[in-house]
Parts: C-alpha cells; sequence; structure tokens
C-alpha cells in the first residue's frame, strides 16, 4: 500500500508539474536566474538550449477557450496551433525569452508568424530541418542548422556553449528518456497498472522540466515501480497511435481505458515518440545531434518526415505485434495534414494485417466523448466477440 | 442588397480577348499529357515550383499536380477524384490540390489492376491521368506538398523513383534580412542551387542521357523573356479604369507556370499588345470600374468566372493579386540564361507565401500603393493553409498602413462545397460601402 501511495504522490508531483508548465518555468526562472526557452515540436534538440543554461520548455497546448487566437488565425487550424497564438495573444508566452523551433508544418509556421507579430519584441527563431531524410544535401543541412541553434543561443543567453556542455547535457537527456523508455517497458510487460493519464504526465513533464530534476524524481519512480507485482487485468489491450504535437485531453484517455481498456503502448508524441530516441555518442557532440534526427524517424517513423526506408504503418503493425495490443485507436488531431495524409495508409496495414482499429479526431473545443465512448465500446466489443468466437471454434 | 448603387446584374468582365489563346494553349498541353504513354514518353510528377522547364529541356512529359486538380476544377469535373481520394480514407479538411490529385493516382492504380474491380470512363479525366516514371518534389513553405509527394509515391507502391528538393522558408530574423537581400536569402538560394543540380543528375539517371543544358538554357532565356511581357503588361494595370483583372492574370497563370515554353513569349506579346491597345482606348476589364480591389489568397478554381462576373456587377476592377503579383517567374532580373540554375532556385524561393510576413506585408502594401486600391477582398481557402496563414496580418496591415478595408470569404482551391457566397455578398457589400463612406467624408 505504503508503494502505491509513494507511487502516486510522485506521478502526482508531476502531473501538477505537466498541467501548469508555466508556473514551475516561472518558479525556476525565479530560482535560478537563468532565462527560459520555448521550443516548439516535434523535432527540436532540446540538449543545445540546456547546454547554453537555459531551461528548454516545450510549449504545450493550453486549455484555455480560443479567444484572441481567433484574429490571427482561422478556426480551420489544428488545436495546437490555434492555442499557440492564442496564447500570444493572451500575454501567456511572455514568460519565455525566446521561442526556437526546427519543424515547419506549414500550420506552424502560420502559429510562429503570427507570433511575432503580435509579440514583436519575443525573438522568435526557426532553424529549419530539412524534413526529405533521403538526399545527400540534407545532413549537412541539418548540421549547420544546429550549429545555427548553437550560435543565436549564445547570443540569447550571453555565454559560449561549449562541447563539453552539449556532451553532458546529451548524457543528462538520454538517461532521463531511459527511464522513461523503462517505465514504457514495464507498462509492455503489464508490471505496472499506470493509466494512460499518468503516462502522459510522466512525458510531458520532462518536455517542460529542468532534466536532473526530472530524472531525479523519474529515478524514484522507476524504482518504485521495479518493486511491483505482475498485473493480469482481463482488460482489452489497445495502443494509441498518432497524435502529433500536443497531448491528447486526459478526459479522452479516461473514456477509453473506463470502456475496458488497458493500453499497453502508444506512438503519440507525448508518449513514446518523444522518448524513443537516444543521442548516440559522437566525439562531435552536433554530429551526435545530427544524427539522432535521422535516427529519430528510422525508430518511430513520422509522417512529417520523407523518407524511403521508413513505413509508419509497418512500424505500428509490427509494434501491436510486439506488444500484444488487440486493436489500435488512432488518434489524429484534427486539421493536423501530415497526419490525414499518412491515415489511409496505416488503415490499409491495420486492415491486412486483420488489425482492429478506430479513428478519433480530436479537437481543442472539447470532445463529444458520450458519442466517442460508443464508438470505443463497439471497438471493444468487435475485439471481445473475435476472441471469443477464435476460441469457441 | 445594401449598397447605394445596386449591381447591375446584365454586367460582365470584360476579359482578354487574348486569353482565349491561354485556353487553347492548355487544351493542348492536356491532350499532349494524355498521349503521352502511347508516345513513349517518360513521364514525371511534380508539385510546387515550375521545374518543368528542367524535364521539357530533358524530353520528360511533366504533370503538375495542382495544375491537374485545377484543371478538373475549373472543368467541374474534380467530383469523381474527390470521392476516390475519400474512399481510400483521405480525409475532407485535407489540401483538396493534394486530395483530389491523390484521387486520380487511386484510380489510376485500380485501372492497372489492384483487383477494385475499376473500368475506364473515356469522359472521366480522373483516370486518364497517366502514371508516372518518377516523381520530383519542389515544394516552397507548404510542408504538405513534399508529404503529399510521399504519399503519392506509396499509392504506387514505392516503386516510382522519387526526388525531393526542400525549400527552405525565408524567416528573416537578421538584421540584414529582407526581400532579396541579406545572409539568409543568398544563403538559402545556394542550397537550393545545390540541390537542383543533383535533380538534374538524378533526372540523367531516369532518362539514360547527358542532360541537355544547351536546351534549358534557350528555355530560360524565352521564359525570361516572357516573364518580363508579363510584369510589363500587369503595370499597365495601374492605369484607371484598369485594362485587365486579377482574373485574366489568373488566366495567364498555366502559360507562365506550366505549359510548354515554345509558346509562352508569343502568348505574353499577344497579351501586352492588347492590353496597351485597352490603356490607349481606355477599356476596362469592368464595364465601369468604380472600385479597384487586392485579391489576396489563392484561386478558387471552380469559380474563376463567376468571380469575375461578381466583381465586374459591383463595379470592382479587382487590380492585383498576391497569387498572381508576387509569384511565377516574378523577378526575370534574376535570371541569367547562360547560367540559370541559382536564378531558378531564387525564383522558386519567390512563391507567394515563402516568405515571413514582415516581407510579405511589406510587398503587399507596395503593390496595394502602385495599384491604388480601395480595398482588399482575401479569399479565405478552407484547406490551404499555406495561404490563409498570414491573412489576419495582412488585413490588419492593410487597415494600419494604407487605411483600407478588408473583407474575407470563405471558399476553397478545388473543392466548391467551402465555398459561401452569401457571405461573400454580404461582405464584399459591407466593405464597398465603407468605401463609399471613407469617400463621402473625404470629399
Amino acid at each position: 500500500m505504503k508503494q502505491t501511495a509513494e507511487i502516486e504522490e510522485i506521478v502526482g508531483r508531476l502531473a501538477a508539474i505537466a498541467e501548469d508548465p508555466n508556473a514551475y518555468a516561472v518558479e525556476w526562472k525565479a530560482r535560478t536566474q537563468r532565462k527560459i526557452i520555448g521550443i516548439l515540436p516535434m523535432n527540436f534538440p532540446a540538449e543545445i538550449v540546456h547546454a547554453a543554461g537555459a531551461l528548454p520548455v516545450l510549449v504545450q497546448e493550453d486549455n484555455a477557450a480560443i479567444t484572441y487566437g481567433r484574429s490571427l488565425l482561422f478556426e480551420f487550424y489544428c488545436g495546437y496551433t490555434r492555442s499557440l497564438v492564442d496564447q500570444a495573444a493572451t500575454g501567456k508566452l511572455k514568460i519565455y525569452d525566446g521561442i526556437f523551433l526546427v519543424d515547419h508544418c506549414v500550420a506552424l509556421l502560420g502559429a510562429v508568424d503570427a507570433i511575432r507579430f503580435e509579440v514583436p519584441d519575443l525573438p522568435v527563431f526557426l532553424a529549419q530541418f530539412t524534413a526529405s531524410m533521403d538526399e545527400d544535401t540534407t545532413r549537412p543541412q541539418v548540421h549547420g542548422r544546429i550549429t545555427e541553434l548553437r550560435e543565436r543561443l549564445e547570443e540569447l543567453c550571453g555565454s559560449s556553449v561549449t562541447d563539453e556542455a552539449i556532451c553532458r547535457s546529451i548524457e543528462a537527456y538520454n538517461r532521463d528518456r531511459a527511464l522513461l523508455r523503462r517505465v514504457y517497458e514495464m507498462r509492455r510487460l503489464g508490471r505496472i497498472s499506470l493509466s494512460s493519464r499518468q503516462m502522459q504526465a510522466l512525458v510531458k513533464s520532462a518536455m517542460v522540466m529542468d532534466v536532473d530534476e526530472h530524472s531525479q524524481i523519474m529515478t524514484r519512480l522507476v524504482a518504485h515501480l521495479e518493486a511491483g507485482s505482475v498485473h493480469s487485468t482481463g482488460l482489452v489491450k489497445l495502443h494509441l497511435s498518432g497524435h502529433f504535437c500536443h497531448a491528447p485531453r486526459p478526459e479522452l484517455l479516461d473514456m477509453i481505458e473506463s470502456c475496458g481498456v488497458a493500453v499497453v503502448d502508444d506512438d503519440v508524441y507525448t508518449g513514446y515518440r518523444y522518448i524513443s530516441t537516444d543521442v548516440p555518442h559522437k566525439a562531435d557532440p552536433i554530429t551526435a545531434l545530427t544524427q539522432w534526427y535521422f535516427d529519430r524517424n528510422d525508430n518511430v517513423p513520422c509522417s512529417t518526415r520523407a523518407q524511403k526506408s521508413a513505413d509508419w504503418e509497418s512500424y505500428l503493425a509490427n509494434a501491436v505485434e510486439k506488444n500484444g495490443a488487440e486493436g489500435v485507436i488512432v488518434l489524429v488531431a484534427k486539421f493536423c495534414e501530415p497526419h490525414m495524409l499518412y491515415y489511409p495508409e496505416l488503415r490499409k496495414e491495420l486492415h491486412k494485417r486483420g488489425i482492429p482499429h478506430l479513428l478519433i479526431e480530436t479537437e481543442h473545443e472539447g470532445l463529444a466523448l458520450e458519442m466517442l465512448k460508443t464508438r470505443v465500446e463497439a471497438l471493444i466489443e468487435g475485439i471481445r466477440r473475435s476472441v471469443l468466437s477464435r476460441e469457441t471454434a | 442588397m445594401n449598397i447605394a448603387v445596386p449591381p447591375m446584374e446584365d454586367k460582365k468582365a470584360n476579359k482578354l480577348k487574348s486569353t482565349r489563346i491561354a485556353g487553347k494553349l492548355v487544351n493542348d498541353y492536356w491532350e499532349m499529357v494524355w498521349r503521352a504513354k502511347e508516345e513513349g514518353k517518360l513521364i514525371c510528377w511534380y508539385e510546387g515550383s515550375a521545374i518543368n522547364p528542367f524535364l521539357e529541356a530533358a524530353d520528360i512529359c511533366w504533370v503538375h499536380g495542382e495544375a491537374y486538380s485545377a484543371m478538373l476544377a475549373a472543368r467541374h469535373q474534380e467530383e469523381t477524384a474527390q470521392r476516390v481520394a475519400e474512399e481510400r480514407g483521405y480525409m475532407r479538411e485535407l489540401c483538396s490540390y493534394a486530395r483530389t490529385h491523390l484521387g486520380c493516382a487511386v484510380s489510376n492504380q485500380r485501372l492497372r489492376g489492384d483487383n477494385s474491380g475499376a473500368t475506364p470512363d473515356d469522359d472521366d479525366l480522373t483516370w486518364k491521368l497517366p502514371a508516372p516514371d518518377m516523381i520530383i518534389s519542389a515544394y516552397a513553405y507548404c510542408s504538405t506538398g513534399q508529404q503529399w509527394d510521399e504519399m503519392t509515391s506509396r499509392v504506387f507502391g514505392k516503386k516510382v523513383p522519387i526526388f525531393n528538393v526542400s525549400l527552405p522558408w525565408i524567416w528573416a530574423s537578421k538584421p540584414d534580412a529582407g526581400y532579396l537581400r541579406g545572409h539568409e536569402w543568398h544563403e538559402t538560394s545556394d542550397y537550393v542551387a545545390r540541390q537542383l543540380y543533383d535533380m538534374v543528375k538524378f533526372i540523367e539517371e531516369q532518362t539514360g542521357k547527358p542532360y541537355p543544358w544547351d536546351r534549358l538554357r534557350a528555355m530560360m532565356a524565352d521564359i525570361k523573356r516572357a516573364s518580363e511581357l508579363r510584369l510589363e503588361a500587369m503595370d499597365l494595370c495601374t492605369a484607371q479604369p484598369a485594362p485587365a483583372s486579377f482574373f485574366d492574370w489568373v488566366v495567364s497563370i498555366a502559360p507562365i507556370n506550366n505549359l510548354p515554353v515554345a509558346g509562352v513569349k508569343d502568348y505574353f506579346e499577344t497579351v501586352l499588345a492588347e492590353v496597351k491597345q485597352r490603356v490607349a482606348s481606355g477599356e476596362g476589364a469592368v464595364p465601369d470600374e468604380k472600385y479597384r480591389l487586392f485579391f489576396d489568397g489563392i484561386m478558387n478554381w471552380n469559380k474563376v468566372g463567376w468571380l469575375a462576373n461578381k466583381f465586374a456587377r459591383y463595379d470592382a476592377a479587382v487590380v492585383a493579386g498576391r497569387y498572381t503579383h508576387m509569384a511565377f517567374w516574378q523577378e526575370p532580373d534574376l535570371i541569367d540564361p547562360k547560367n540559370p540554375v541559382l536564378g531558378m532556385a531564387q525564383n522558386y524561393l519567390i512563391c507567394p507565401n515563402n516568405h515571413a510576413a514582415p516581407i510579405l506585408i511589406e510587398l503587399i502594401m507596395g503593390l496595394c500603393r502602385k495599384f491604388q486600391v480601395d480595398g482588399m477582398v482575401i479569399h479565405a481557402s478552407r484547406t490551404c493553409r499555406a495561404f490563409t496563414n498570414p491573412q489576419f496580418m495582412i488585413a490588419e496591415a492593410a487597415q494600419r498602413q494604407l487605411g483600407i478595408p478588408s473583407s474575407m470569404f470563405e471558399g476553397d482551391v478545388t473543392d466548391e462545397s467551402f465555398y459561401k457566397d452569401e457571405l461573400l455578398n454580404s461582405r464584399v457589400e459591407a466593405m464597398l460601402e465603407a468605401i463609399e463612406s471613407r469617400r463621402m467624408a473625404v470629399a
């Protein structure tokens, strides 16, 4: 019992920070007198900001209703980009000393252009990473952009960013990712009973906290979880897929699990996609961070990248085979173009392999949870019947 | 109807007669595309930038994805492709250029025997688009462009060779940044030029022949001249009444952007001559020019003639636009026909979205001043976020810097179902009333 209470306490603490990252960042700044850099998803190497002595905070979707942001972006944009510009328009981005990004999703570009327009005093810097991974010119280009990031951070933070500092930061982030991956591994093995809401809190807090502080807490958590026992739940095992850039609402995850579901794995951005890949050890840390960018898409392919040798659909189907999930829920943030483009490939592969799946579109302005629940229940019913008919055959 | 002088229902846009030639050139081009397989030509699908001279010089038949989708929409034949795309799982909020074109790709695959039981219909242009032998992606600004090509490749089972040219956005955050200047501009231009040389190697691999650089040089000399003629004709529309409208320039996009180079110079010579003649005789693009408007946004290809006539009925000459006046070999001076690659790269970077808002707004305000516009009509194209991204900022800048009102309407590039006619009517009428009020106040 004590162990369970300890786990709840630790996860609750991380969840509180994940819920209000701005409060954490402001407190951190007051405590350290260092700068806070807002970074945008999904491929930004936070290590470089950490090495500059600043706190990298992956700017999250805000739960507030979008009001003033409506006069910066149209309603037919994803919830994340609309929330970003609303945060700019309502002064919430003022806690940051700069906003940095490397991705160039068309909606994200619209958002950062609007942020610069709305908050002209806030430095906003794009170091665009080429998204086609196969061309010979891509690697040197990405290397150059990371070098440029380093220079801009040196200007902004007023001190040089040494190779040694970057290497230390890489080690710190690799350590934290490894701890998170260990929790994921235990979830796949059914050794822990953390809910999807709790799992999200672990990753989301890693996106916004000082990495060493996060690692310390995670080390305690992992120790408690390792000491736990194997759970046999009798629930239908599912894999959650998709949902780029921002977190699906926790209440949606709760609803899914309330339908007799155990989520055993995911490839959502605020999940395994974020922690999948460590930065390799190389003499030149910029080369190492460049390699990380390529490795990430090999490990968990993303439809925002163009790469002949990487297939999200086969990754997903193989992951489902390994983790024992009996079905997949694909979560698409409404208006997310890279996901909308790729979904037919996922659907085709899941059909081909006979993996039941359900598509759910999410929106910033709330979700019709009861209606969605009916659809999830239908998926679960279908899976149960299928299992039953296999057993009686 | 609210404005003081009700629009006359029988008024129509006074289109340039010479743009009829564009219609014939376009038809001839598509006929050539549809025959290409029979003639044993290699076919390249590409999106975004006008890389077609690279292909035409190498005797490769080029098919621009957006152009095919736009053609289907302009002929009101887009529905089949969009339905087929939806059947495969593409959602309706996805870029309708991509959705329509992918619908053609899926149809083509079905006919090639993916056991879907499809049979060709001679009247349906969806299936007629010949399958690609190669794909080249060279999309400025919009990330969807490259992803769309990637998906096309996957629809064809990843068996078609694909090459990507990446065109970075000109973000312009350094002090020396600006239109066609600064470290970022030059560095980015060089990066794109390097990729174009790699693209030529890719083309050589596909054709198995050395690349015919002399042919490209000759073509780029013609394009440079055609571009100069086009810009000269556009500039003459500062005249009042304007001799040609935004819609005439929309019709003239295909000739400058993706038709065979041979006829392009002659086309724009004819257009320029007609524009000059109209200026001399005081003939306007709308029968009674009372208002001059700027059009921000991409074209609604289902509605080109419809919109041209609608604005003519309001006595509103749409004299310039971001889509037409800030793209399509827009900077001919950058093209050196003897050594054209860098200038081509730079023109690809000058797509009407590929500069961040500060530069874009400065250019648009410059056009508004030059063409002495009274207001701005903004097409919020539902599935083209590349164009809608800066529109609120543009509207605000127009109000702040020029004191001119703007009016937004919702539509789409090729999905007619997003077009809202009555909203357009009421909003344009409100804007014209605001213009009237301002004039009365000044008087």
